[in-house]
């Protein structure tokens, strides 16, 4: 039988404090994953003997975007993503990421730090944010930590946020310059994972070729990594020179590479192959070059 | 487990409880306070028959504790009707034949009342993303959305 004490954290203090002092404390936020297993009465509620909801923690919400640094704090929905003004007009690869997740009422109460630290192989936040270079701020009452997002997760659904530690915020350096991006999904949740793949790219572009590109993808492997070779196919390209269906095997290739030769295989490699070439395009043509 | 003491103002009302360490705020309107128009489908965010407004948002109460609510407003089903009647949603689901078996009726009154609060003139896409959370067995969706466009138009002008 599932049995804990609810605790609310009002501060982040307060928070840091309950999670030095006790142990076996899960946290609870928008509660979209963990609403599911606790209705499952799922194993995982037998270790847990306090559920601390950080819903009332301030400090932990909003989005900052700087000339050159940006944040996002944990607590910030979905929702607020998608109606954010400031992230529509310089990232709209992450207004675009979080508008297909669940539904309204879902992106109403979803965190983009339960997102995260959920870490379903499948979840949607990782892309735009790894193609950023993120990197996530681990708060405990002793001091704060600083992992570049692609070192955070360690397996599906383990990443390596201690007991005491709680996912503050996420932070990046803005794009500089001309930048375009692409965001790319296809499947459904309730479809087999399989069919599931995101996709971001983002691409700083200067006199007609591309200066540094990030392609990132959620779900194509069984956690979030950049494609580097297909990052360092696009780098230093005149616009004239990039193939995307070229792009897109690469892109397969190095999936292929990191997954092995698996049953997904023959559906997952032209699957990406196809997002990175869509992705490739939109940047072609919205950078204006129809060659 | 030591129950908590939560505040919450239903439909106008101030409420004050005590609520378990597992008690979803579905739970609370339905078995606490007797507001049983709140259904429960899947009990795991999928289906929206559960949704009620908190803070002016449209939630899955199967999805929240009530105490992560402690101090919120939340408007329910119930709230709609009023002493002149029914509410202009209501109407225009009658009127649409919007309603049929009835079960996902509350949910999507609620999704739509969340969004008619904060975007009074909705285009049809604006409203399709409003109640893509919401699933109905029965109708084709054309006609819930007639509905709300037919509120939206009655309520606005
Ligand atoms: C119907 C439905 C549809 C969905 N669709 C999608 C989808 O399309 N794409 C997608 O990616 N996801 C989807 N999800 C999953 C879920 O909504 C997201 O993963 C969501 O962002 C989780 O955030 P939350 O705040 O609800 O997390 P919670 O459920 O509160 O927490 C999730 C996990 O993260 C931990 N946690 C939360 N916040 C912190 C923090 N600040 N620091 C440390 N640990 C923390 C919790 O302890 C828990 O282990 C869906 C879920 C449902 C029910
Ligand atoms: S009962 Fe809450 S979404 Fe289905
Ligand atoms: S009217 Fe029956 S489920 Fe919608």
């Amino acid at each position: 039988m599932v049995e804990y004490q609810l605790l609310r954290a009002h501060s982040l203090d307060e928070l840091l404090e309950i999670l030095d002092e006790k142990e076996n404390v899960q946290i609870l936020a928008g509660g979209t994953d963990l609403m599911v297993d606790l209705h499952h009465q799922d194993d995982k509620f037998e270790k847990i003997d306090y559920l601390l909801d950080i819903t009332a923690v301030n400090e932990l919400k909003g989005i900052k975007l700087g000339n050159k640094k940006g944040e996002i704090g944990a607590l910030t929905t979905h929702a607020e993503l998608v109606n954010s003004p400031a992230i529509n007009e310089k990232l709209p690869f992450i207004a675009a990421a979080a508008s297909s997740i669940g539904s309204t009422q879902i992106r109403n109460r979803a965190t983009i730090g339960g997102n995260l630290a959920n870490a379903a192989a499948c979840a949607d936040s990782f892309s735009p944010l790894i193609a950023l270079e993120a990197e996530v701020v681990l708060r405990s009452k002793g001091g704060a930590r600083k992992i570049l997002l692609e070192d955070f997760v360690e397996w599906p659904y383990q990443t390596i946020i201690k007991a005491d530690e709680v996912l503050e915020k996420i932070i990046f350096a803005m794009p500089e310059g001309e930048y375009y991006s692409s965001y790319q999904k296809i499947g459904r949740r309730k479809a087999l994972s399989i069919s599931r793949i995101s996709l971001t790219l983002l691409a700083e572009v200067e006199n007609g070729s591309v200066k540094k590109a990030q392609v990132a993808s959620g779900a194509a492997t069984p956690f979030p990594v950049p494609f580097r070779k297909v990052n360092k196919y696009l780098n230093g390209k005149n616009f004239a020179a990039i193939n995307p269906v070229e792009a897109g095997n690469i892109a397969a290739d190095e999936m292929v590479g990191i997954t092995g030769e698996r049953w997904s295989t023959p559906y997952k490699r032209p699957a990406l192959g196809k997002l990175v070439e869509r992705a490739v395009e939109d940047l072609l043509e919205e950078a204006g070059y129809n060659g | 487990m030591a129950k908590l003491d939560v505040e919450l103002k239903v439909n106008g009302e101030d409420y004050k409880l005590q609520v378990g360490s597992q008690e979803r705020l579905l739970d609370t309107i339905r078995e606490q306070l007797k507001l049983t128009g709140t259904k429960e489908g899947c009990s795991v965010g999928e289906c929206g028959a559960c949704t009620v407004i908190v803070d002016d948002q449209a939630v899955n109460s199967c999805m929240v504790l009530t105490a992560q609510v402690d101090g919120s407003k939340i408007i329910t089903v119930e709230g709609l009707e009023s002493k002149s009647g029914l509410h202009p949603l209501q109407k225009a689901f009658i009127e649409k034949q919007a309603v049929q078996c009835g079960f996902c009726t509350p949910g999507m009154l609620m999704s739509a009342l969340a969004l008619l609060n904060t975007n009074p003139e909705p285009s049809k896409e604006e409203i399709k993303t409003a109640l893509e959370g919401n699933l109905c067995r029965c109708t084709g969706y054309q006609q819930i959305i007639d509905a709300v466009e037919m509120a939206a138009e009655e309520w606005g002008g």
